[in-house]
């Protein structure tokens, strides 16, 4: 069940959802909230390990991931004046200036959506849908590719996605003392 | 309930750090906010499955290689205010 504008303002009010800096009231709609574009972006380069060409295997135990996009990306500072000029086939890691807190026992759950008014020009910002849970703190991390023909300028404090946030039918098991589940198992997953 | 963890890394965040998990198959990592990260532990919660000293928990993010549930020794929980 999707919370409509009353209901996104009342979590708020309760601090079942924290948004900091707290949306102007012009960011929320009937069903979403509007978030801005943060201060970095992370640019890709192209990466050459010696002769070969960099091939990521996220399935190898010793992957690490803010290690390899270290190595292969670099923080770009959104320019105040001139923005960052996200090219056409270009893809870029970005944050929410806003910093945001799902409390645990808050049931709910957001999923992150671009604005349309970006999309029509080809700028998506998931790679995957994504959904965030009960419990999570921070800045959204956003995957902004510009499929489009024509470079975008972003700007930090631009409008980049909304969230929609959906009531959770139930606490999940983590909210429940084992004993309560009474699940002792290790195979039945 | 909190998970033991080792802080090993800066995320790409300025806010956001890289920490390890001891699982029962070895280690885990995964990028956090500082804020979630208080006296070397996590907040999971409470397990969502047990078997003998081992609990299954749900990290807050997923870990490096996909995970969002691990196994843990149950030595690697600390009770909230336990430290």
């Amino acid at each position: 069940m999707i919370l409509t504008d009353r209901e996104i303002q009342l979590a708020i009010v309760k601090q079942l959802i924290i948004i900091d800096p707290r949306p102007e009231a012009q960011a929320i709609s009937s069903t979403a909230v509007d978030l801005t574009l943060g201060t970095y972006v992370n640019e890709f380069k192209n990466v050459q390990l010696g002769t070969n060409e960099l091939i990521i295997d996220p399935s190898d135990r010793d992957f690490q991931l803010e290690r390899t996009l270290a190595q292969i990306s670099e923080k770009r500072v959104i320019d105040v004046d001139d923005g960052y000029l996200l090219k056409p086939n270009s893809f870029v890691l970005a944050w929410t200036k806003e910093h945001v807190t799902l409390a645990s026992h808050s049931r709910i759950a957001a999923r992150v959506e671009g604005k349309n008014s970006l999309a029509r020009f080809g700028v998506g910002v998931h790679v995957t849908g994504q959904t965030i849970y009960a419990g999570f703190v921070g800045h959204l991390c956003l995957e902004v590719f510009n499929y489009g023909k024509v470079p975008i300028r972003l700007r930090n404090g631009m409008r980049i996605c909304q969230l929609i946030f959906e009531q959770m039918m139930g606490t999940p098991g983590k909210g429940y003392p084992l004993d309560f589940l009474s699940v002792r198992m290790k195979d039945t997953f | 309930m909190r998970v033991r963890t080792e802080i090993v890394g800066i995320g790409q965040h300025p806010n956001e750090t890289v920490v390890q998990i001891m699982t029962i198959d070895g280690p885990e990592q995964l990028v956090v906010d500082q804020q979630c990260v208080q006296q070397q532990s996590l907040d999971i919660g409470f397990p969502v499955g047990q078997h003998d000293e081992h609990y299954l928990i749900e990290l807050p993010r997923e870990t490096f290689r996909g995970a969002w549930r691990v196994w843990v020794d149950r030595s690697m929980i600390v009770m909230d205010g336990e430290f």
